[in-house]
């Protein structure tokens, strides 16, 4: 379970980019962060996987307290956690496959393991097929997908993504969102900070607005509710 | 550690070397300038240590008498200043004898026998011993007062002189070495820092999937460490076959001064030369990739 309390992200130089927030995600759900530009989305997202520390409040990941999280145990956490970017932040150098791979790797799984895991990881986003192509030869949406599978690598219980079709076209970014909702399916957490009003609205899933920094709604079964 | 990581470890540390090759090459350089002074300074202090050993080991004061002075004025004179107070033993030689000395001293200085066949330049004399060190001086003294002394050489003196030039020496090889081993360490870190901007993308993805700082950190580590020993390896070379060369050159022109044998030199520099690097090159990529992981 994630739970935000009372958390409030105020910047050194005094923008409060998170004010107040209290929130619960429960294991198995799909979140929809949405508001405007400056709203506090990416900022929420990334307290969360640790990139940035509550000014004041506390947020809980599992059994993990985020404000009084020692060095040396922050990379346990994010092991639990799967982060997808809207710029994917790929290997150009490496190889789909090597991409995927190098997740496992630099955790100590064995050969074997990785093995296993990466042609399934690349079987479940669709590009079994690509796994020689380097990243400059995909597009843009095969590139999200191997972003989702090197997130997926150490079978996290959550998996946040930071604008995933920012940069997608529609079709190419309802194919992801029906990614993540299989992700979803499969068992995973899935909280996705978003502009993109149709897909919000046609998933019919959880959606926490924020604006100003502040959640100013939290429906079950929400729409977008601004204008794109 | 499991063996697949450590071949992380090293084929990451391969990576890093190459990709800043002249970098890379500006490191070992400077780390083997650095040592190689360390090393010299090093090399001269032992040296005038071991001349001041060698002069401590022989006599204490050696006298010499006027050219003029008969032999039976000699003895007299001798035999008055073994009941001085404080003289431990005299030995009386003739110049004949310090000749023969020299000669069994130094066997293969053809300057020294052109000069000898010209004549005996040398003097009669004594070496003196005391019985404690702090009655030389007045006992030279004593001796310089005399009429027939040419010269009473006090070799205290001459050995406290020079361990007041090796101090001095050590003082000014620190300072020099300080200042070497801070821009050493400027040129490693930022070797290391273009490393570790060029791989940014790849640490931040690391930290993103859950690896340790330490797994982030070992390969830029080693990569210090073999800057450090091949700087280190450089620089023992360089002072082994330079100190070898120095060896040829002292024998024929300065053979009154017998230097330490290369092997003591290499076995005195070698561990701090090695011990050196390797501690400049941790430093120095531990300098490096601090802020980077803090951030």
């Amino acid at each position: 379970m994630i739970r935000l309390e009372k958390v409030t992200k105020r910047y050194p130089n005094g923008h409060v980019a998170v004010d107040q927030a209290t929130l619960t995600i429960h294991r198995g759900e799909f979140v929809f962060l949405v508001g405007p530009s400056g709203a506090g989305k990416s900022t929420l997202a990334r307290l969360l996987y640790h990139d940035e520390v509550a000014t004041t409040g506390e947020v809980y990941v599992d059994q993990f307290r985020l404000r009084r999280l020692r060095r040396r145990q922050v990379p346990h956490l994010r092991r639990q956690l799967g982060v997808v970017f809207q710029d994917v932040k790929l290997l150009n150098e490496r190889t789909v496959y090597q991409n995927v791979q190098f997740a496992l790797e630099v955790v100590g799984a064995s050969t074997h393991d990785m093995r296993q895991r990466v042609p399934e990881l690349l079987d479940l986003v669709g590009l079994a097929n690509r796994h020689r192509s380097l990243p400059a030869q995909l597009s843009g949406g095969e590139q999200q997908r191997v972003g989702i599978a090197r997130a997926l690598a150490n079978r996290p219980k959550y998996l946040i993504a930071d604008e995933p079709t920012g940069n997608l076209d529609p079709e190419t970014a309802r194919g992801i969102v029906q990614l993540l909702a299989e992700i979803n399916r499969r068992g995973a957490t899935v909280i996705m900070a978003t502009h993109a009003k149709d897909i919000v609205n046609q998933m019919q899933r959880r959606v926490v607005a924020l604006e100003g920094g502040r959640i100013v709604r939290d429906e079950a079964r929400g729409v977008y509710g601004y204008e794109a | 550690m499991r063996l697949r990581t450590i071949g992380y470890f090293l084929r990451e540390t391969g990576r890093g070397l190459t990709g800043s090759g002249w970098m890379s090459l500006a490191s070992v350089t400077t780390v083997a300038l650095a040592l190689f002074v360390l090393a010299f300074f090093s090399v001269l202090s032992l040296n005038i240590n071991q001349a001041a050993g060698a002069i401590n080991r022989q006599v204490e004061v050696r006298v010499f008498f006027k050219p003029t002075t008969t032999h039976a004025a000699e003895m007299t004179f001798v035999t008055q200043v073994r009941h001085w107070p404080g003289v431990r033993r005299v030995n009386y030689f003739t110049k004949a004898q310090a000749l023969n000395q020299l000669r069994a001293q130094f066997p293969h200085d053809q300057a020294l026998f052109q000069l000898i066949k010209q004549g005996n330049p040398l003097y009669d004399g004594f070496d003196l011993y005391s019985h404690k060190a702090g009655q030389i001086p007045d006992l030279a003294r004593r001796l310089r007062s005399t009429p027939i002394v040419q010269e009473a050489l006090d070799q205290n003196l001459v050995i406290q002189r020079l361990q007041a030039l090796t101090t001095v020496m050590t003082d000014a090889g620190y300072v020099i070495e300080i200042m070497l081993a801070l821009a050493t360490l400027f040129i490693i870190s930022n070797t290391i820092r273009l490393g570790v901007f060029a791989r940014r993308r790849e640490i931040q993805v690391m930290k993103l999937v859950g690896a340790t700082d330490w797994l982030i950190r070992w390969p830029f580590l080693l990569e210090g460490v073999v800057l450090g020993l091949v700087g280190a390896g450089l620089a023992d070379v360089a002072v082994s076959f330079g100190y070898h060369w120095v060896g040829v050159q002292a024998a024929k022109s300065l053979s009154f001064f017998p230097l330490a044998p290369t092997a003591t030199v290499e076995h005195s520099t070698e561990l701090p030369t090695l011990v050196g690097g390797v501690a400049m090159g941790l430093v120095g990529s531990l300098w490096a990739v601090r802020r980077f992981l803090r951030a």
